[in-house]
């Protein structure tokens, strides 16, 4: 798939790194998963983790560490319960959390569903957020910042169409108003530092009820 | 010694080059890794398990116990990403990875799933499609580069890049711990990842 939308350098490391908060490395993982541009430089940092490991000082292990390991190689694995998936036309994005979420959606306003993914840390929330065709989200603006993957559909921000796979970094110096352009229902995976700042009267009354 | 075993032996042409008996070595090491994953993989070969376990498992408890886990479940999940890498070890593939960079991503998602217990998939059980050549990574070859050229950064470059990986620390708090500010910190290692990076280009 190709993507026109793609996480910073800097968050592709910390995502190698595995140093991001769990809900922002989600919407990241979500992209990741789909873009092979980006899959191929988080590869090649997690060549440089490999390297560093390397490099670092041996740390005494239990003297009896082998011993125990060598047990336990002949241990059946458990097998794993079957997972539960997400809708089939969603970007091939294999998360538990987000297919458990999704069977937990809610409607908020018409056209509106949202689904909590992970609370915290602090104010921030992981969500998914379905807006329904040619609908658009009230005008707001962030604290902190917001991550924000396309799992189905397409919005336009500010002139710029985002597609399914599309990455976006939004922070306090955004306000907008994005806009669903596909003919189907736009599903975003958000992960916001802290709750929305609505902008005009639609928005500080759809607040309350979607919670985001 | 050396000289003397040169001399004993029938030379039918002059030898070649020699690299240096460090580089030697450490080319061995390399790919006697990849080769004791593919013989744990085709064999169940608990020798070659042992051995990668004495070299990785107190380096990836080292790593974990950088990252501020518990002596404890450092010592865990060092044993847990050493009997992951026996039962993935068929998943492995040595054109795409070192072996390094391979139990790193193994022991980081077992940390991450751990703390979170959302599972990320491990690295093997990704259905990826097929790469451009260009992506692929020579693995043991370039492993051997980076790790030199790791050794060889200026010490301020390595010790944000080591932050970056080994401290569970979003990039302003580096800033603040280093104290320097954020748009050092993120240009020293966007310095470091771009030497390294030049490092795992194909040569011309």
């Amino acid at each position: 798939m190709t993507t026109s939308h793609h996480p910073t350098e800097a968050l592709l490391i910390q995502h190698a790194a595995g140093v991001l908060s769990e809900g922002r490395d989600l919407v990241l993982a979500a992209h990741v998963a789909v873009c092979h541009l980006c899959r191929s430089v988080v590869r090649r940092h997690e060549a440089i983790g490999g390297a560093l490991l390397e490099s670092l000082p041996a740390a005494a292990m239990d003297p009896t560490a082998l011993d125990l390991a060598l047990a336990r190689l002949e241990r059946p694995t458990p097998t794993e319960a079957r997972k539960p998936s997400a809708p089939d036309d969603w970007i091939a994005f294999d998360s538990p959390a987000v297919a458990k979420a999704w069977k937990r959606r809610r409607w908020a306003a018409p056209g509106v569903w949202v689904a909590p993914i992970f609370r915290g840390p602090g104010r921030s929330r992981t969500y998914l957020l379905r807006v329904g065709p040619g609908m658009s989200v009230p005008r707001h603006r962030h604290r902190g910042c917001e991550s924000v993957t396309v799992l189905k559909g397409a919005y336009d921000d500010r002139g710029s169409i985002h597609a399914p796979g599309d990455f976006a970094l939004n922070d306090e110096s955004v306000e907008h108003r994005p806009t669903v352009t596909s003919g189907e229902e736009c599903v975003c995976l958000i992960c916001t530092d802290a709750p929305l700042i609505a902008r005009d009267w639609v928005g500080k009354l759809f607040q309350p009820f979607v919670r985001i | 010694m050396h000289a003397l075993a040169i001399e004993t032996l029938p030379r039918p042409r002059p030898p070649k080059p020699v690299p240096p008996l460090r580089t030697r070595l450490a080319m061995t090491a390399r790919a006697d890794f990849a080769a004791l994953v593919a013989a744990v993989a085709a064999s169940r070969d608990r020798a070659a398990f042992t051995a990668l376990f004495v070299h990785f498992a107190p380096r990836v408890k080292s790593y974990l116990l950088q990252l501020g886990t518990s002596a404890e479940t450092a010592e865990e999940l060092a044993q847990e990403t050493l009997l992951a890498v026996w039962r993935r070890a068929p998943q492995f593939d040595p054109m795409r990875a070192a072996p390094s960079t391979w139990i790193f991503a193994i022991a980081r998602n077992l940390r991450i799933d751990l703390a979170r217990r959302e599972r990320r998939p491990l690295p093997g059980e990704e259905r990826e499609p097929i790469e451009q050549p260009d992506a692929l990574v020579a693995a043991a070859e370039d492993g051997d580069r980076l790790r030199s050229a790791v050794g060889r950064l200026p010490a301020e470059q390595a010790e944000v890049l080591r932050l970056a990986f080994f401290a569970d620390k979003p990039h302003a708090e580096i800033a603040a711990l280093l104290r320097l500010p954020l748009g050092t910190v993120k240009s020293r290692i966007r310095l470091a990842m771009a030497k390294l990076h030049a490092i795992l280009e194909p040569s011309p």
